[in-house]
C-alpha cells in the first residue's frame, strides 16, 4: 500500500488554557480528494495553520509522503508540496497581481498558463489587487498555489461566495489533481459539494479527528452527527410548520422598497416586508445584493428611488438614521462588527451609546442585565470573555446578533448571517430567526447557500442585476431559483 | 445534488481600467505637488529681480537636508511604521561628522563621510531590530530612540563646534552660485539608491509588509528581516542628511530641538508627498518635492513683506489645509 | 456551539499581571523610588514626596490628553505649544482677575481643541498630521505675539491663585495641584470606565467601522476627545506657569514627548482600544521619579538623556513582554 500523501499523528496544539487540537490523526492518500469537516473551534484552522507553517504544533508528528518533516515557515511548507489558498487571499491589496507575483517568487508565465486552463486569461495582472473582485481573486491565488506544481492543495473554504461556474472550475481542477495523483485537502461547510465532489472525508470534533468515512455512503445527517456528537440537530423543515400556524393579516408593511436604485441602473429594486415575516434575498456574486443591504441600513445612499419604513420615508445618511427606526443590519464579516480588543459586554453595548444624550453614566445594573438576557438567549460561550477576538467564529457571529437583540429593533436585516460558520450555530440562528419573526420582527435574509431559504423563509425575492426579477414560495426548487438568478425565466411546469 | 442548469451563465471578468485612469490614481497626487512647486518656483522668480544659480542654490542646498530626512521617512511610512528618531540621527551625524572633519584632509575627511553614513546606517537598523524583536510600537521605540541619539550627539560635542574641509563643502553642496552639485547628489540619490530599491524584490517586500503584514508573511515575506532593511536604508538617508549639514553649515550643532523639528517637518513632508501614512504605498520623489515646496514658504513670506514669524503659522495653515483636501479627495478611493 | 473544554485556568501571577498591569507599575514605581532614595535621602521625607508629586503633576495632566488620544487611535502633538499658549494669555490678562484671565486661557485651549477636533472628526484627518500643523500655527503665533508689542507682550505677572493652587501645600506631603489632579483624575477614570462617552471612545479606538455600523457618529466621538485633550493640556499649562513662577514661550515643550511615553508605560496602547488612565498616572510618576534618579547621579546633561532614553525603552519592552500587549498583531 503506497504511503500517504500526508500522515498526521497525534497532532496537538494550545494557546495558552485553550487547547485547539487535542491529538489529530489525519490520512491522505494519493489521487485523493479529502474533505475536512467540522464546527467552528473544531480545530480545522488551526490544523491547517500547522500544515502550511503558519504556527508550529506542540506536540505530535506531521509527515509527507511517509517522511517526517518540520513546517516552520510557510515557504517551508511549500518547499514539502503543500500549496495553500486561503479564504482570504493572501495577496497584498496595494500591489499588483505581478507584484505580488514576484514576492512569493512565482513565475507569472506559470500563473497565466494556469489562467488559461481555468479559461480566466482575460484578467489583467498589472492591475491593483484592490481593484479585482474577491472571486477573482480567489481564483488568482488558487492559479498561483497551482503554479507551484503542489502534491497536496489546501483549499479552505474557497467555493464560499463563489458564482457556481466559477466553483465548477474550482471542481475541475480537483479532478486533475486526482488524475495526476495529486491530492487535495477540501475545507468547507457545504455540505452537497462534499458529498458529490470528495472521496473520504475526516471530521474534527474538540480537537480530535472523530470519523474519517466515504461521505458518499451515508448522507449529511451521517455527517452533521459526526460534526455535533450526541446533540445531532435534525434539519427540519420549520418554516412549512409556521406558515401553516400563522395567518397572514392584512396590516400595512413594515417595510417597503420601491424602485431603489443601488447603482445608476435603469431597473430599481421592490419588495415588501410584514411584520413578523422572513423576506429571503437569494442572488448570484455581484448582483447588488451587497450595496442594497448597505443602503438599507444606512450606511450608503441609494441613487434614487425611496424607502418606506412603518409608512413613513427613510433618508439615512448614517446607519444611526436607520436605526433610529428600528431598522438593524448583521453584517457577514464579523470584522466589519466586532470591537476586538474589547470584552463580550462592551461588544453587546455598543449601540446603546451611540447618541450624545447616552454619553452620560451607565446605569451598571441594567446594563447588565440588558447584556446577560442577550447572551443566555443565544448561548454565548462567554469563556473567552476578555477579548471578543478569541471567541470562536460562531460565537463572534453571534455577539454581532446579539448586540441588536440587547438594543431593540423592528426590522432586522440580515446578510448572509452563517456565512462560514458550522451546521450547530447555524440551526441555532435560524430557530433565532424565527423566534424574532414570531416576535414582531420584519427580517429580510440575504443567504448566499439557496437551501436555507426553505428553512427559514416565508417567501424568497430573487435580486439579478440591481432588480428583483421574481418572487418565489420558499418551496422553490434549487433549479428555479438558480435559473431566477441568473436572470432568465422559470417556465412553469 | 447539483440540479444547476448545464449551461452556467459565465461571471463577466472585471474590466481592465484604462491607462489614463490608472495613471490618475496612481501618480495624481504628485502630479498635484509638482504643479505646486512649478507654481512657488515661479513666484519666487517673480519677487526676484536677478534670480539666477545664486537663488537656486541657495533653495536647492538649503532644503537638502528635509529632503533626505523626507526620503529617510518616507521609507520607514512605506514599510508601515514611523521613525521619530530621524532628526536626531541627521544631528548625531552632523556631530560626528564635524568633529572628526576638524582640520583634517580631504581624503580622511571623504572617508569620514562615508563611514558616518555606515556608523548611522548600523545605529539605524539596530533602533528597527529593537522595534521588531521588542514587539513595542515603534512611535514609541523611535521616541525614545531619539532622546538615547541626542545625548550621544552631545557626548561627541558639548556645544557648536567642529569643522569641515572647504573642498568637501564645493563637492557636496556646490559654491554659492553653483546648483548644480545639490541637484545631483539628491537626484543621484533618488535614482541610484530609491530606484533599484524599489523595483527589487525586497523593495515590492518592503511595501507589502507596509500594506499588508499579515499577508506578506503568508506569502513568504520575511517580515522582521524587511523592516529592518527599511530602517537601515532610512539609517542612510539620515545619515547622509547629517553629513550634508555638516558640508552646509561647515560646522556641528548638537541642539536636540534642532532634530526634533526637522523630524516633524520630515512626517510633514511624507504626508504632503502623497504617501498614505498608513504605509504601503507612495514614492520617495513626491515627499522630495514636497519639502521643497515647504522650504519656499519662508522666503516668500520674506518677499511678500510679512514677518517672517508668520512664516511657521503658514506652514501649519497649509500642512492643515493640504491634508484636508487629500482627505477628501482620497476617501472615495481607500473605501474601494 | 464551541464544545472545547478548557482546563480551568490557573491564576498564576502572570495571568494576574495581564489583567491588572497596576500592580506591576506600581510594583516598578516603588523599586524606583527607593532606588532613588538611596541617591537623593530626601526622597523620603514629606517634603520630598511633596515635590515628587508636584512636578508629576503637569506631566500627568500633559498625558492625560495623550491618553484620551491614543484611545481612539491618535495622538496629540499640539499640546504643549496649546499649554504655553494658554499660559501667556492667563499671565497677559491677569489684571483682569482670575476668572476672566483663566477663562480666557481656557478658551485657548477650547478653540484648539475644536479645530483639532474638526480636522480629525470631520475631514479625517490623521491625528500626527493635525495636531503636528496646530502646533506650527500655534509656535507662529506665539512668537508672532511676543514680538515687539504684539498681543502677547503685554504684562507677564502671574495670577495670585495659579501660584497659590500650582505650587502650595495642602498639608504635610500633599501639594495643592493634587487635589486638581485627583478631581481630573477621578473624572477621567470614571468617565473612562463608566459612561457611555467612555464606551465609545474605547469602541472608536478599537473597530470604528463597527462603530458606524452601529450608529455611532465617529466624528462626534473625535471631536469631544480633541477638544478634552487641548483644555486639558490649557489646565496643564496654567499648572505648570504656577509652579515654575514664570511663563515662557517653550516652557512645556520637554515634556511632549515625555507625556507620550508616560501614557505608553502605563498600558495605553497607541493603536486605540486599550488602557486607561490609572496607568498613565503611574506612568507619569515613573517619568518624574525617573528623571529625579538621574538628576541625582552626578552625569552630564549628555548621559542624562541617554540614560532616560534607555530606560523608557526597557520599561515599554518589558511591559509589552509581561502583559503579551504586542505592537502589531
Amino acid at each position: 500500500m503506497p504511503a500517504p500523501l500526508l500522515q498526521t499523528t497525534a497532532v496537538a496544539k494550545a494557546f495558552g488554557p485553550v487547547v485547539a487540537l487535542r491529538a489529530v490523526d489525519l490520512s491522505v492518500a494519493p489521487g485523493e480528494v479529502h474533505a475536512l469537516l467540522g464546527a467552528n473551534g473544531a480545530g480545522k484552522s488551526t490544523l491547517v495553520k500547522i500544515l502550511t507553517g503558519v504556527l508550529r504544533n506542540d506536540g505530535g508528528t506531521v509527515a509527507v509522503g511517509g517522511e517526517p518533516v518540520v513546517l516552520a515557515s510557510p515557504t517551508e511548507s511549500r518547499a514539502k508540496g503543500l500549496a495553500p489558498v486561503y479564504q482570504d487571499p493572501a495577496l497584498i491589496r496595494d500591489l499588483t497581481v505581478e507584484q505580488n507575483l514576484r514576492l512569493t517568487g512565482v513565475d507569472p508565465a506559470l500563473v497565466r498558463r494556469e489562467l488559461a486552463e481555468m479559461d480566466l486569461d482575460g484578467l489583467d495582472l498589472d492591475e491593483q489587487v484592490r481593484d479585482i473582485p474577491l472571486p477573482f481573486l480567489r481564483m488568482l491565488d488558487l492559479a498561483r498555489a497551482l503554479a507551484f506544481d503542489p502534491q497536496l492543495l489546501l483549499l479552505d473554504e474557497i467555493t464560499a461566495a463563489l458564482p457556481p461556474d466559477l466553483s465548477e472550475r474550482v471542481f475541475a481542477i480537483t479532478r486533475r489533481m486526482k488524475q495526476r495523483d495529486r491530492s487535495v485537502l477540501f475545507i468547507s461547510h457545504r455540505l452537497a459539494e462534499v458529498r458529490e465532489h470528495c472521496d473520504m472525508c475526516t471530521v474534527l470534533r474538540d480537537g480530535r479527528d472523530v470519523a474519517s468515512f466515504h461521505p458518499g455512503e451515508g448522507g449529511e445527517a451521517q455527517i452533521v452527527a459526526a460534526m455535533l456528537g450526541e446533540a445531532s440537530a435534525a434539519v427540519r423543515d420549520v418554516a412549512r410548520e409556521r406558515r401553516a400556524a400563522r395567518a397572514r393579516t392584512g396590516d400595512a408593511p413594515r417595510l417597503v422598497v420601491r424602485d431603489l436604485l443601488i447603482d445608476r441602473q435603469d431597473a430599481g429594486v421592490s419588495f415588501e416586508v410584514q411584520a413578523g415575516e422572513v423576506l429571503g434575498m437569494a442572488a448570484l456574486e455581484g448582483q447588488g445584493q451587497d450595496r442594497l443591504f448597505e443602503i438599507l441600513s444606512g450606511n450608503v445612499r441609494a441613487a434614487g428611488g425611496e424607502i418606506l419604513v412603518d409608512g413613513r420615508p427613510l433618508r439615512a445618511r448614517h446607519p444611526y438614521d436607520a436605526i433610529r427606526r428600528g431598522v438593524v443590519l448583521v453584517p457577514s464579516n464579523r470584522l466589519m462588527a466586532l470591537l476586538p480588543q474589547r470584552p463580550i459586554r462592551e461588544n453587546i453595548a455598543v449601540p446603546l451609546f451611540n447618541r450624545i444624550s447616552r454619553w452620560g453614566p451607565i446605569n451598571m445594573g441594567r446594563e447588565r442585565r440588558q447584556v446577560q438576557e442577550a447572551v443566555t438567549r443565544l448561548s454565548i460561550d462567554t469563556r473567552a470573555a476578555a477579548q471578543a477576538r478569541h471567541l470562536s467564529g460562531g460565537n463572534q457571529q453571534k455577539l454581532t446578533i446579539g448586540r441588536w437583540l440587547a438594543a431593540g429593533f423592528r426590522t432586522l436585516l440580515l446578510f448572509d448571517p452563517t456565512r462560514g460558520i458550522d451546521v450547530g450555530t447555524k440551526h441555532q440562528i435560524y430557530d433565532l430567526v424565527r423566534e424574532l419573526a414570531d416576535g414582531g420582527a420584519a427580517i429580510v435574509l440575504f443567504t448566499s447557500e439557496l437551501r436555507e431559504i426553505a428553512l427559514v423563509c416565508d417567501r424568497v425575492a430573487v435580486l439579478h442585476n440591481g432588480a428583483v426579477v421574481a418572487e418565489m414560495p420558499p418551496t422553490a426548487s434549487e433549479s428555479d431559483l438558480l435559473t431566477a438568478a441568473h436572470g432568465l425565466e422559470v417556465t412553469a411546469v | 445534488m447539483s440540479n444547476a442548469p448545464r449551461a452556467v451563465a459565465a461571471t463577466p471578468l472585471p474590466q481592465p481600467s484604462s491607462r489614463a485612469n490608472r495613471f490618475r490614481r496612481r501618480q495624481g497626487w504628485l502630479v498635484g505637488v509638482a504643479v505646486l512647486l512649478g507654481i512657488l518656483v515661479f513666484w519666487r522668480y517673480s519677487q526676484i529681480p536677478a534670480f539666477g544659480p545664486f537663488e537656486i542654490r541657495g533653495i536647492v542646498a538649503g532644503t537638502m537636508t528635509l529632503a533626505l530626512l523626507a526620503m529617510a521617512q518616507t521609507v520607514i511610512v512605506i514599510s508601515g511604521g514611523i521613525d521619530l528618531s530621524v532628526g536626531a540621527m541627521m544631528v548625531l551625524a552632523n556631530c560626528i561628522a564635524a568633529r572628526l572633519m576638524l582640520d583634517q584632509d580631504l581624503g580622511p575627511v571623504v572617508l569620514i563621510a562615508l563611514g558616518v553614513v555606515a556608523v548611522a546606517m548600523l545605529l539605524s537598523g539596530l533602533i528597527g531590530l529593537v522595534a521588531v524583536v521588542s514587539g513595542v510600537p515603534d512611535i514609541v521605540v523611535t521616541l525614545a530612540a531619539s532622546f538615547i541619539l541626542a545625548g550621544l550627539a552631545l557626548v561627541v560635542l558639548e556645544g557648536p563646534g567642529g569643522g569641515t574641509h572647504p573642498r568637501f563643502q564645493e563637492l557636496m553642496v556646490g559654491g554659492f552660485d553653483q546648483p548644480l552639485p545639490s541637484l545631483l547628489w539628491l537626484a543621484g540619490v533618488l535614482l541610484l539608491v530609491w530606484v533599484p530599491f524599489k523595483r527589487s524584490r525586497l523593495g515590492i517586500a518592503t511595501y507589502a509588509v507596509g500594506s499588508d503584514r499579515a499577508a506578506a508573511f503568508l506569502s513568504g515575506v520575511r517580515v522582521g528581516r524587511t523592516r529592518v532593511v527599511a530602517y537601515v536604508l532610512a539609517g542612510f538617508f539620515s545619515g547622509m542628511a547629517g553629513v550634508v549639514t555638516t558640508a552646509f553649515t561647515g560646522s556641528g550643532e548638537p541642539r536636540a530641538s534642532i532634530g526634533a523639528t526637522a523630524t516633524l517637518t520630515s512626517v510633514a513632508a511624507v504626508v504632503l508627498g502623497g504617501v498614505a501614512l498608513m504605509g504601503g504605498s507612495g514614492t520617495l520623489l513626491g515627499p522630495v518635492l514636497a519639502a521643497f515646496c515647504l522650504s519656499l514658504i519662508p522666503p516668500l513670506m520674506l518677499g511678500l513683506g510679512w514677518d517672517p514669524n508668520y512664516a511657521e503659522v503658514a506652514r501649519g495653515v497649509i500642512i492643515i489645509v493640504v491634508v484636508m483636501i487629500g482627505g477628501l479627495v482620497q476617501v472615495p478611493r481607500r473605501s474601494r | 456551539m464551541s464544545t472545547v473544554t478548557a482546563e480551568p485556568a490557573v491564576r498564576d501571577w502572570r495571568q494576574t499581571l495581564v489583567e491588572r498591569p497596576a500592580i506591576a507599575l506600581t510594583g516598578v514605581l516603588v523599586v524606583l523610588y527607593l532606588v532613588t532614595a538611596t541617591q537623593a535621602p530626601g526622597m523620603l521625607t514629606l517634603n520630598g514626596v511633596r515635590s515628587t508629586l508636584l512636578l508629576a503633576c503637569p506631566l500627568a495632566v500633559l498625558a492625560a490628553s495623550q491618553t484620551l488620544c491614543m484611545l481612539t487611535g491618535g495622538i496629540d502633538l499640539s499640546t504643549v505649544m496649546t499649554a504655553n499658549f494658554a499660559a501667556y494669555v492667563a499671565a497677559n490678562q491677569s489684571g483682569r482677575g482670575p476668572v476672566v484671565a483663566l477663562g480666557l486661557a481656557l478658551l485657548v485651549g477650547a478653540a484648539v481643541g475644536t479645530v483639532n477636533g474638526i480636522g480629525v472628526g470631520v475631514f479625517k484627518v490623521n491625528p500626527l498630521i493635525m495636531t503636528l500643523g496646530m502646533a506650527s500655527v500655534l509656535l507662529g503665533v506665539v512668537t508672532v505675539g511676543l514680538v515687539g508689542d504684539g498681543f502677547l507682550s503685554g504684562s507677564t505677572r502671574l495670577l495670585p491663585v495659579l501660584r497659590t493652587v500650582a505650587s502650595g501645600t495642602l498639608v504635610g506631603p500633599v501639594p495643592n495641584n493634587m487635589v486638581v489632579w485627583a478631581l481630573l483624575a477621578a473624572a477621567l477614570i470614571f468617565g473612562l470606565a463608566r459612561t457611555g462617552l467612555g464606551r465609545s471612545i474605547y469602541a472608536v479606538g478599537d473597530n470604528p467601522v463597527a462603530c458606524r455600523l452601529a450608529g455611532v457618529r465617529i466624528w462626534q466621538v473625535l471631536f469631544a476627545v480633541y477638544l478634552m485633550s487641548a483644555l486639558l493640556a490649557a489646565l496643564a499649562g496654567l499648572l505648570f506657569s504656577g509652579i515654575s513662577g514664570s511663563v515662557g514661550p517653550d516652557q512645556t515643550n520637554a515634556y511632549l514627548l515625555p507625556s507620550v511615553a508616560a501614557a505608553v508605560i502605563g498600558g495605553t496602547s497607541i493603536l486605540g482600544g486599550v488602557g486607561g488612565y490609572t496607568g498613565t498616572i503611574l506612568g507619569a510618576l515613573i517619568l518624574t521619579v525617573l528623571n529625579r534618579l538621574l538628576l541625582a547621579l552626578d552625569t552630564t546633561e549628555a548621559f542624562r538623556q541617554i540614560l532616560y532614553g534607555l530606560i523608557v525603552l526597557a520599561l515599554a519592552w518589558v511591559y509589552v513582554r509581561v502583559t503579551g500587549q504586542r505592537g502589531s498583531e
